[in-house]
């Protein structure tokens, strides 16, 4: 697998991205970064990157991150590797994904902040089927609302259970 | 309060599109286009055998795409680099390229979206036109076979942006005072609230499927890098570094 183009986020899309247009407006949070890490191919090199996101996380001593993929299949090797190299550093996370945790490739212990954003349920079997409309399944303005309400909501249990 | 960087937006609506004898955008909204052009862009690519450039108007979407490679906003740095100082932007008009190789082979990873073009875009999405905007199409044919190897879509989209370029340096020398929309963003870091960051995974595995960074122009290819060429490790940027368009989408 890899990327279709109604999961292709365009130079316009990261133009315009609604992800770091929500969290800059909102005012509970400080938007620090964005952190870009490319998906690799062999798995020696998915597990390096993803380490690396969550070490740079533990350096950057965050209070939380909001995670975003647009590929699915092996992609999501890398991307629940360093969802978990991040929440293993003491950095809650939310998930943005193609397709639900169930249905990633791997699974691990910290995946609980997934939300699926797929769009074409209605006429296709599963979450991720590609619809071969440009775009048709990117990350929108509710979307980016949610993963940052689920990501307040994580946040504020995590530092209860201290 | 801490802050960072300061960015300013200077948008520039495009309300009028027509074929001309010169590429050319004006402060009032009017924008030519020449496609003879192409060939002259084409003579430094070998990988491409045919370059189309052609205005789609918004009536027009019922006609033939070769599959969407990107959607391509023209911006310019008037002073600073990428992420901070000022930006020139147009808004109305926006360059669609495609790409196709000569064998027939769409110019995609997979889920090619040609066909016709009304029912092959989201229209109104953050990465796409609305359906009333104009679109400059830029259609390229790749040699055969070349689609599969990384210089082949490269190629694609190192043309397309010498004729980006084009306009970039005319946008340059607008008038400040006349842009249509301005827009301010501040960096601004406020103690009491939760710091957070956003992470996210992109392409980086091979042709059509990279993701480039670091361009000397908003949204731009040339002086970019790959993150695969840069080993796909983590890169922080900046929240205006983002939206003042570090990233050049190459999947």
């Amino acid at each position: 697998m890899g990327i279709g183009t109604s999961m292709k986020e365009t130079t316009l899309h990261y133009y315009r991205d609604p992800l770091v247009e929500v969290l800059s407006e909102d005012r509970d949070v400080n938007l620090r970064g964005i952190v870009i890490v490319g998906s690799p191919d062999k798995n020696e090199d998915k597990y390096l990157s993803a380490e690396r996101v969550g070490v740079s996380l533990e350096c950057m001593r965050v209070d939380g991150a909001i995670f975003s993929c647009n590929g699915i299949g092996n992609n999501h090797v890398d991307f629940a590797h360093a969802i978990e190299e991040t929440e293993k550093r003491g950095v809650p996370t939310a998930v943005l994904s193609q397709c639900p945790a169930k249905d990633f490739v791997v699974q691990n212990d910290h995946l609980d902040g997934v939300i699926c954003y797929y769009k074409a349920l209605d006429r296709m079997d599963q979450p991720g089927d590609e619809t071969k409309m440009l775009a048709e399944n990117t990350v929108t303005e509710t979307d980016a609302r949610k993963a940052l309400a689920l990501l307040k909501l994580k946040m504020r249990k995590w530092e209860e259970k201290g | 309060m801490e802050t960072g960087t300061r960015l300013t937006v200077r948008a520039y609506h495009i309300s009028s599109l027509e074929y001309g004898e010169e590429n050319r955008v004006t402060l009032d909204g009017h924008m030519t286009v020449c496609p003879s052009v192409a060939e002259k862009i084409r003579e430094k690519e070998p990988l491409i055998k045919d370059i189309s450039i052609r205005i789609i108007r918004p009536d027009e979407h019922d006609q033939h795409t070769n599959t969407v490679m990107d959607v391509i906003p023209l911006s310019t740095k008037v002073l600073g680099k990428v992420g901070e100082g000022i930006t020139h932007t147009l808004t109305g008009v926006y360059v669609i390229l495609t790409g196709v190789d000569e064998a027939g082979r769409q110019v995609c990873n997979f889920g090619a979206s040609d066909g016709i073009l009304r029912d092959k875009i989201a229209w109104g999405r953050p990465g796409t036109p609305l359906e009333s905007d104009l679109l400059i199409s830029f259609d390229v044919v790749l040699r055969e076979g070349t689609w599969a190897d990384r210089p082949g879509p490269e190629a694609i989209h190192r043309a397309c942006d010498v004729f980006c370029q084009i306009f970039r340096e005319q946008m340059k020398k607008f008038n400040g005072y006349k842009c249509t929309e301005k827009h301010v963003f501040q960096e601004t870091y406020e103690p009491g609230r939760k710091d957070v960051v956003i992470v996210k995974e992109v392409s980086g595995q091979g042709a059509v499927y990279d993701t480039r960074l670091f361009g000397n122009e908003p949204c731009g290819y040339e002086g970019g890098r790959s993150v695969i060429d840069m080993g796909w490790m983590p890169v922080v940027v900046t929240p205006n570094e983002f939206r003042d368009g570090i990233m050049h989408a190459m999947d």
